[in-house]
C-alpha cells in the first residue's frame, strides 16, 4: 500500500505533459490558434509576405501530392495486412518446411532497407504488363505500393506472431481441456485476443509506412515531396525553398500525429484490463 | 541479552530523552489525508511494534521518520536531528546513514550480487575501506545464514532469503535505529518464520527497532511497546501485555478479534469471520 | 590472382542470367568498394551518435523540469511523425543553405553532405532511443529507488549505480531493435548525394542497367551489417543478464 506512494523530490516518472490541461489549450492546439490568428490578421490587411502568397497558388498542388501518398500508404497497407497474416499464419504452420520459408521471409524483408526494396520493384519490374494479348500499363506509383507493401507484411508477421506468442500458454490448455479444436480455439478464444493486442503496432506501423512514402518521390512518382521540389525550383526564392520544406513537415506531422496519439490511447486503454 | 537485562536496560533508558519522538505529525497527499496527528516515540534499545488494518498510515510514519515522505505538519526528532527541518540531501544522508529500512519486497538491486549489494553502500556512502566493508558483509550474511549465497544475484534467491540479505544490508551501515515495513507480507508461510527469527535476534542483542507488521503473535512476543494505528490516528498504544492482553479501545478489541480470530497469522486480504457472532462461535475460531 | 577469381566468379554468375561485369572494371568496383566504405562509416559514426542523443533527450524528458520536458517532447514528437528524407531535406537544403549563406567561415561550409547526414539520422534515432530509454527507467520498481535512498545514496549516486544500470537492461532489446533500423536508414544519404553504397550503385546501374544484381549485393551487404549488430546485442544482453528477471 504505502509503497505505491510517489516519491515527492527527484523520482523519475515520465509526466503525460497535457494530462491535465483541456484540448484547446494543448501546445498543438495553442500553435494551430496562433498560426489563423496570424493568417486572418495577413489576409484582413492585406500585408502577407509573399512567400505565403507562392505557398497558398502551390497548396492545392501540394495536397494532390499529399494525396498521391496516402493513397500509395493505404494501398500498401492493405496489401501487406493480407499478405502479413497469411506469412504469420504460416509461421505457425505444423509443416516445418512452411514455417522455415515463413521465417526467411521475415527475415529478407525485415533486415532490408526499405529504399532499397522500393528501387528493387521500381526498376527490377518491367513498366508493362503483357497478359494474353491485353497490355497494362504498370505505373511507378503502384510499383512503390509492392514495393513498400514487403516490410509492411513482413512486420505484419513478425505482429501477428508476437500477438500469439503472447497469450499465455495456460488460455491453450484450458481451451484444450474443453474439447476444443485447435481452428475453434484459434477462432474462437485467441485470435479476438490477438487483434486487440496488434493493433497498437499494427497503428506504428501505418505511421512508419506514411513516412516512408516520401521515398517514392526519389524514383519519380509525383508526390507531396517531389512537388514541394518543383515549387521550390519554380519559384526560386530562399524564403518560399525554407517555407515549403517546412510545410512538409507540417503536412507529415498532421497526417501521423493523429494516429500516434490514437495509438498511445488505445494501449493506455489495453494496458488497464 | 537475556530478558531481564534487556528489561532493566530499557527502564534505565526510559529515563533518558525516547531516540525517536513524533509529535502531533500531520502528512496529506493531495486531498487524501494519510497522518490526522501522529505522537510516537521509540525509547533506544525498545523494539516498538505498529499495528492497525491497511490503509491506516503505519508505512507511511516509517517513511516519514527517514525522511523519506515530508509531513505538512508535526515535529520528528530521531536522537538530536529535527528530522522535519531538514532541507538538504546531504542532511537527509547523514540521518540515512543513522536509520536502517528494510522494505516489502524489490528491496535488493538486482545487477548486483548478494555480497556487492551488502557491500555498495558502506564504500560508496559511508566511504570505508573495500576490504573491511567485505568482511564485515561475510559477517553479516554469516549471522543471517546465507554464507552460501554471496555470489548469488537477487533472483536466484527465495523471497525470504532477500529479505534476509535485505536485513543484512541494513545492518551494514551501522544504524542506531532500523525500521521495518511489513517485511513478511510478500512471503509465504514456511519462509516468514526465517525472517522473524533474524529480527528477534537483533531485538534481543538490544538493537532499537520499529516494526509494521500483520504478525500479531510475534509483535506480542518481541515488542515492549505496541501502537494501534486506524485511519491515519493513534488509536491506542501501551506495552505489549496490555495492548494485547486488556485493550482499552473498542476498536482495538474489533481489530485484534479479526486478526487474532482467524489463527496465529493474519493475511490482510483475507475476508474477516461474521463480526457478530454469538460468543460460543468465537469459540470455535479460537480452538 | 584475384583478377583471374573474379573473372571466374563473373563468368559463373552469368550462366544463371547475373551480369556482374562491372566489377571487373576498375573504376566502377573501386567506386562501389568506396560506397561500401562510406556506408561502414555512416553506421559506425551514428551508432554512438545517436545513443548519445538519446541519453540526452531521455534525460531532459524525464528530468521534471518544464523548461526542458516540453521543448524535448514537442523534439521528439515531430521527429517521431515525420520522414526522415524529410528532415534531411529540410536539414541539408534549408538550413545548410543558411550557414552558408551567413556564416562567413574561411573555406566555406565546413559541413558536407556527409555530416548532415549523420547528424539527422543521429537525432531521428536518438528520439526512439530516449523512448526506449525512458520505458526503461519507469519500468525500474520505485521501491528500488527507495531501497537506495533509505541507505543514504545521493540523487547521483542512484541514478548511476542503481536507476541507469537496470534501466539499460530493461531497455536493451529495443535499443537493439533501433540500432538495426538505423543501419537499414543510412541508405537515405543516397538521397542527397552522398556516395554510399546505394548511391554508387545507382551510378553504376545507371550506365550498366544491372539493377537486380546490384540491389542483390546490397541486400546482402546490409544483411550482413544487420545481423552483426544483432549479434552484439544478443552477446550484450547475455552478458548483462539478471537471473530470475524476466528471460
Amino acid at each position: 500500500m504505502a509503497s505505491e506512494i510517489a516519491l515527492p523530490q527527484g523520482s523519475a516518472p515520465a509526466i503525460a505533459a497535457d494530462a491535465g490541461t483541456p484540448a484547446w489549450r494543448r501546445p498543438w492546439a495553442l500553435a494551430a490558434w496562433a498560426a489563423l490568428a496570424l493568417v486572418a490578421f495577413w489576409a484582413a490587411t492585406g500585408t502577407t509576405p509573399t512567400a505565403f502568397v507562392h505557398l497558398w497558388t502551390w497548396l492545392p498542388a501540394l495536397l494532390r501530392g499529399l494525396l498521391a501518398n496516402i493513397e500509395i500508404s493505404v494501398l500498401a497497407m492493405v496489401l501487406g495486412t493480407l499478405a502479413g497474416l497469411l506469412v504469420g499464419a504460416l509461421s505457425l504452420s505444423p509443416l516445418r518446411v512452411l514455417r522455415v520459408a515463413a521465417r526467411w521471409y521475415v527475415q529478407v524483408f525485415r533486415n532490408a532497407p526499405v529504399l532499397v526494396l522500393v528501387y528493387f520493384t521500381t526498376y527490377v519490374f518491367p513498366f508493362e504488363l503483357h497478359l494474353v494479348s491485353w497490355t497494362f500499363p504498370f505505373p511507378d506509383w503502384i510499383k512503390v505500393v509492392l514495393g513498400l507493401a514487403l516490410p509492411a507484411s513482413a512486420n505484419v508477421a513478425e505482429i501477428f506472431r508476437g500477438a500469439i506468442q503472447s497469450i499465455p500458454s495456460a488460455q491453450w490448455e484450458a481451451a484444450q481441456s474443453l474439447a476444443f479444436r485447435r481452428s475453434e480455439i484459434f477462432r474462437l478464444i485467441v485470435l479476438p485476443q490477438c487483434l486487440r493486442r496488434m493493433l497498437p503496432p499494427w497503428m506504428n506501423l501505418y505511421a512508419s509506412i506514411t513516412m516512408s512514402t516520401a521515398l517514392a518521390s526519389l524514383v519519380g512518382v509525383h508526390d507531396v515531396v517531389d512537388t514541394a521540389q518543383i515549387a521550390s525550383n519554380t519559384v526560386a526564392r530562399t524564403d518560399f525553398t525554407i517555407l515549403v520544406y517546412f510545410t512538409l513537415l507540417g503536412l507529415f506531422f498532421a497526417c501521423c500525429y493523429p494516429i500516434a496519439r490514437a495509438t498511445r490511447a488505445l494501449e493506455r486503454r489495453h494496458d488497464r484490463h | 541479552m537475556t530478558a531481564t537485562d534487556r528489561s532493566s536496560a530499557t527502564t534505565a533508558a526510559a529515563h533518558e530523552a525516547p531516540l525517536v519522538a513524533l509529535r502531533d505529525v500531520h502528512l496529506r497527499f493531495g486531498a487524501n489525508e494519510v497522518l490526522k496527528g501522529i505522537d510516537l516515540e521509540v525509547r533506544r534499545g525498545e523494539a516498538v511494534s505498529i499495528i492497525g488494518p491497511s490503509g491506516s498510515g503505519k508505512s507511511t510514519i516509517l517513511r516519514c521518520i527517514t525522511g523519506l515522505l515530508r509531513p505538512q505538519r508535526g515535529a520528528i526528532r530521531v536522537g538530536d536531528t529535527q528530522v522535519d527541518a531538514l532541507r538538504s540531501e546531504a542532511e537527509l544522508i547523514a540521518l540515512r546513514k543513522r536509520v536502517g529500512f528494510v522494505f516489502q519486497q524489490y528491496n535488493l538491486f538486482p545487477h548486483l550480487t548478494v555480497l556487492e549489494n551488502l557491500v555498495i553502500a558502506p564504500t560508496r556512502v559511508a566511504g570505508r575501506d573495500r576490504a573491511a566493508a567485505q568482511r564485515e558483509a561475510r559477517a553479516l550474511l554469516d549471522k543471517v545464514r546465507l554464507s552460501h549465497k554471496e555470489a548469488a544475484y537477487p533472483g536466484e534467491l527465495s523471497g525470504g532469503q532477500q529479505q534476509r540479505v535485505a536485513i543484512a544490508r541494513a545492518l551494514a551501515m551501522r544504524p542506531e535505529l532500523m525500521l521495518f515495513d511489513e517485511v513478511t507480507s510478500a512471503l509465504d508461510p514456511e519462509t516468514v518464520g526465517e525472517v522473524l527469527t533474524v529480527i528477534r535476534d537483533l531485538v534481543q542483542e538490544g538493537l532499537t527497532c520499529v516494526l509494521v507488521t500483520h504478525e500479531m503473535r510475534f509483535a506480542e512476543e518481541i515488542s515492549d511497546q505496541v501502537y494501534f494505528t486506524e485511519a491515519g490516528v493513534i488509536v491506542e498504544h501501551g506495552p505489549a501485555p496490555r495492548i494485547f492482553g486488556q485493550p482499552e479501545s473498542e476498536r482495538t478489541r474489533a481489530f485484534l478479534r479479526r486478526a487474532l480470530g482467524e489463527g496465529a497469522r493474519t493475511a490482510p486480504a483475507r475476508p474477516a469471520p461474521l463480526p457478530e457472532a454469538l460468543p460460543f462461535e468465537r469459540l470455535r475460531f479460537a480452538l | 590472382m584475384s583478377e583471374a577469381l573474379l573473372a571466374q566468379a563473373v563468368a559463373a554468375l552469368k550462366t544463371v542470367g547475373l551480369n556482374y561485369a562491372f566489377v571487373l572494371d576498375l573504376g566502377e568496383r573501386s567506386a562501389f568498394l568506396r560506397g561500401l566504405g562510406v556506408t561502414l562509416q555512416l553506421c559506425l559514426l551514428t551508432i554512438p551518435a545517436s545513443l548519445a542523443a538519446g541519453v540526452l533527450i531521455a534525460s531532459a524528458l524525464t528530468s521534471g523540469r518544464a523548461w526542458l520536458v516540453q521543448p524535448a517532447r514537442a523534439f521528439v514528437e515531430v521527429t517521431r511523425n515525420t520522414p526522415t528524407l524529410v528532415q534531411l531535406y529540410c536539414a541539408f537544403l534549408v538550413l545548410n543553405m543558411l550557414i552558408t549563406q551567413h556564416v562567413k567561415l574561411p573555406g566555406g561550409n565546413p559541413l558536407t553532405p556527409f555530416v548532415w547526414v549523420v547528424i539527422v539520422v543521429s537525432l531521428h534515432k536518438g528520439v526512439f532511443h530516449a523512448e526506449a530509454l525512458r520505458a526503461g527507467i519507469e519500468a525500474v520498481p520505485r521501491v528500488t529507488l527507495e531501497a537506495a535512498r533509505s541507505l543514504g545514496f545521493s540523487q547521483r549516486q542512484l541514478l548511476w549505480r542503481v536507476e541507469l544500470p537496470l534501466a539499460l537492461r530493461f531497455a536493451l532489446p529495443a535499443l537493439v531493435n533501433n540500432l538495426v533500423d538505423l543501419v537499414k536508414m543510412t541508405a537515405v544519404a543516397s538521397a542527397i548525394a552522398v556516395g554510399d553504397v546505394t548511391y554508387e550503385s545507382i551510378m553504376i546501374w545507371t550506365q550498366r542497367d544491372n539493377v537486380l544484381e546490384l540491389l542483390l549485393l546490397i541486400l546482402v551487404f546490409f544483411g550482413l551489417l544487420t545481423w552483426l549488430v544483432s549479434l552484439v546485442g544478443r552477446w550484450l544482453e547475455e552478458r548483462l543478464r539478471m537471473s530470475g528477471y524476466g528471460q
